[in-house]
């Protein structure tokens, strides 16, 4: 299906929540990141069509890949990036959030990609600067450009999404890879599972419709992808589980485990990896299952249709 | 412009220590009650007052309000804070410690509370149970009762160690007064900002399950039992620790509870936009703990509500939910929002005013908080029906974060007296 074909223009100027999506929007972002895909494959990346506007890189956690594929993403569609390492500036000399919401806001960027610790932040620099947002990961509430880059992965294997069994096993609670991917794979219409210790899942998240599992073997039967998460031990105070080979034992990914699932299984991982905890290094390499890098690979395409979509949004209010 | 006879006639009189309301008015003589009742002696008054059929009721107690640490730049003084309390009609207002004052220091302790004593407002002041509220030492808790603290708290902390709380619980036990601890269990409750519900949880918030309540709610009941210890709950706010509260209290202990107005007029559902306005400490809960805290102040279980008064630095606090600093600025919005909950027919006026005038009255024992001959001539006069929409600019504060800004409320205190003399006329 082509973009004329919806007869419906993408309307959101902010990316803060997969909820804030409809299954068209989330085509017309597939559609797109499907384009950017074929055309990142070529010499000729770049394209003008952010050109003139300016793209704030705001993260205020540590990242490498989401940055590195937001500023390329950026660049390659002719944008002015700029990355603002928050970790060590303002913030750490006392000024409030809002505060520096409002200076930033002062230099006239037009998109804020946003990365923060708090729940909420991106919706918060939102409602403060008027500025276009895109969320990057609040705390451990979302992280929509993730979950679309991993449903388009799967996407561009099987077609579709709706309808496949995918489980994601390992430290839920603390993922907001996880709750995206939960919302997003919702809308998608996907039979979704979650495996994981109980110390590592969200209370009533069985009620998030998808279906619990503690036992890694039961929760596998059947599944067409599986997504491996790390344990983000920097979100967490104490230990959840005893430790990393007991974790391995019962929730790593291996190649033997695997055989319960659908023969074409596809192998996911966010990253970064901990090989050997949650996941067989064998496995995480393995071309014939591990998607793991072609995931890297459709982050740029994916978080390029965004920027241009939303790019889309502010120059009509702008024209209008 | 002190009278030294004062008549307030025609008014509904409502006297929750009595559990008198009916029409009636009062003689006030040199700043004490000499005359309650329908006949009131006029010709004996300098002034005379016609209420016009108005409410007039003791003027409120509030045993929980923060102050800003002394010479902050641009924040609320303690006249501003007074007169915000006025025009809500607070009467005594007692300054708890917290972590930005943490009041417990035992010198100049007696100092302070002198000064506190030239204001208008009846302001008194607790003092910290624990140096800088941490919960490891003791602080000097007796030289400060002397110095006129009337209670020992420890702000928002719970305090985490079970030897140390038994010890305050005796140590406090020999100085007749209460200890005011924040009822959670100390490692459910680190780091968390919310319930913990299904809504914290999709939301990704740290959150502090329910139980946490219950569970420093029995702990601490046992070591009063233990201790002969006077233990006040302070801010309950959860119906596991209401029950929790009344298995207490079936052991014939003496314990008291407070809650904070914020948990029986607002619950997690308010801070559902992550409006850092509705950051508090301890969380907004659920809608069930909120009914069950009101049912339980019609039944009397409450000794005292409170305001919970806090100003923040930043009106938007400054930073998203999860990072904000907790509260929200009350002692103007108190008596208002407690008005919400009769006119919504949840309590009747005079169960809504026991916990806000003799309910802590009686905890502190103190004299003021009654309508009755001989007690002091603390009293508000209330248009129960006027509205008014709470806009934070309009404070008498500097500082303007408000969980209720915007809110529009029934209610408004006209006058508010304190020893006989106004210290508050609403402006018409």
């Amino acid at each position: 299906m082509t973009r004329a074909a919806f007869s419906y223009d993408f309307p959101h100027r902010h990316l803060v929540s997969v909820a804030d999506l409809n299954p068209v929007d989330i085509r017309i972002i597939f559609e797109r990141a499907a384009h950017w895909l074929a055309v990142n494959r070529t010499p000729d990346k770049s394209s003008g069509v952010l050109q003139g506007l300016t793209v704030l890189n705001l993260f205020f956690e540590a990242s490498t890949r989401t940055q590195g594929s937001f500023e390329m993403a950026g660049k390659r569609l002719g944008a002015d990036v700029v990355n603002f390492a928050m970790a060590s500036s303002s913030a750490s000399k006392g000024e409030s959030l809002s505060d520096t919401a409002r200076t930033l806001a002062a230099m006239r960027p037009d998109i804020m990609v946003v990365r923060h610790s708090a729940t909420g932040a991106p919706k918060f620099l939102a409602d403060r600067t008027g500025l276009a947002v895109v969320n990057a990961g609040d705390g451990m509430h979302e992280h929509p450009t993730q979950a679309l880059l991993d449903s388009f992965t799967l996407a561009q294997h099987w077609g579709e999404v709706g309808g496949k069994r995918i489980l994601i096993v390992g430290d839920i609670l603390h993922s907001r890879v996880a709750r995206s991917n939960i919302g997003l794979l919702n809308i998608l219409g996907a039979e979704i599972r979650l495996c994981a210790p109980p110390t590592l899942l969200p209370p009533d998240v069985d009620q998030w419709g998808c279906d619990v599992f503690h036992d890694l073997d039961d929760a596998l039967t059947g599944c067409d992808a599986v997504m491996a998460l790390r344990q983000q031990k920097e979100r967490m105070s104490g230990g959840f589980v005893p430790s990393g080979r007991e974790f391995f034992h019962l929730f790593g990914l291996t190649h033997e485990r695997l055989e319960a699932c659908s023969p074409d299984v596809l192998v996911m991982h966010p990253g970064p990896m901990n090989r050997g905890t949650e996941i067989h290094t064998k496995l995480a390499d393995d071309p014939e299952r591990s998607v793991i890098l072609e995931q890297v690979e459709s982050g740029v395409a994916v978080r390029m249709a965004v920027l241009e979509l939303i790019g889309g949004v502010i120059r009509k209010e702008a024209g209008a | 412009m002190t009278t030294t006879s004062l008549a307030i006639i025609n008014a509904r009189l409502v006297d929750p220590a009595s559990g008198h309301d009916a029409p009636g008015g009062v003689l006030v003589e040199d700043g004490v009650i000499a005359q309650t009742g329908s006949e009131i002696d006029i010709d004996a008054a300098d002034e005379v007052i016609d209420a016009r059929g108005r409410i007039l009721a003791p003027a409120l107690i509030d045993l929980r309000a923060a102050k800003e640490p002394a010479l902050t730049p641009d924040g609320e003084t303690l006249d501003t804070l007074v007169a915000g309390a006025a025009a809500g009609g607070i009467g005594t207002l007692v300054l708890a410690p917290n972590d930005r004052s943490p009041l417990d220091k035992a010198d100049g302790f007696a100092g302070m509370t002198r000064g506190l004593g030239q204001h208008g407002v009846r302001l008194l002041s607790a003092c910290g149970a624990t140096t800088g509220l941490v919960g490891n030492q003791m602080a000097e808790i007796g030289l400060m009762v002397r110095g006129g603290a009337v209670y020992a708290g420890n702000g928002d902390r719970p305090v985490a160690d079970t030897r140390t709380m038994r010890r305050l619980l005796a140590d406090t036990s020999q100085f007749d007064v209460w200890l005011s601890v924040r009822p959670a269990d100390a490692a459910l409750c680190d780091g968390t900002v919310a319930l913990e519900s299904d809504w914290s949880a999709r939301m990704g918030l740290p959150a502090e399950p329910a139980v946490s309540e219950r569970i420093a709610i029995e702990r601490d009941a046992a070591l009063a039992e233990l201790t002969g210890g006077r233990l006040m709950i302070d801010r309950l706010s959860t119906e596991a620790g209401l029950d929790a509260l009344r298995r207490a209290r079936g052991r014939d202990l003496e314990i008291a509870a407070t809650v904070a107005v914020a948990h029986l007029t607002l619950n997690e559902v308010d801070a559902g936009g992550l409006d850092s306005a509705f950051r508090m400490d301890p969380p907004l809960r659920s809608e069930a703990d909120r009914l069950a805290l009101v049912r339980a102040v019609a039944d009397g279980e409450i000794d005292a509500v409170v305001s919970d008064h806090r100003p923040t630095p930043y009106d938007d606090k400054g930073e998203p939910f999860a990072l904000a600093i907790a509260g929200t600025m009350g002692v103007e919005t108190l008596l208002g929002a407690m008005l919400g909950l009769v006119h919504e027919g949840d309590l009747e006026l005079a169960e809504a005013l026991r916990p806000l005038t003799c309910g802590p009255a009686d905890l502190l024992g103190l004299p003021q908080g009654r309508i009755a001959a001989g007690a002091p001539a603390d009293l508000i006069l209330v248009d129960g029906d006027m509205p008014w929409v709470c806009k934070p600019e309009a404070f008498h504060s500097a500082r303007g974060n408000t969980a209720w800004a915007g809110r529009r409320f029934q209610g408004r205190v006209l006058q508010t007296f304190v020893r006989g003399v106004t210290i508050h006329n609403h402006k018409t």
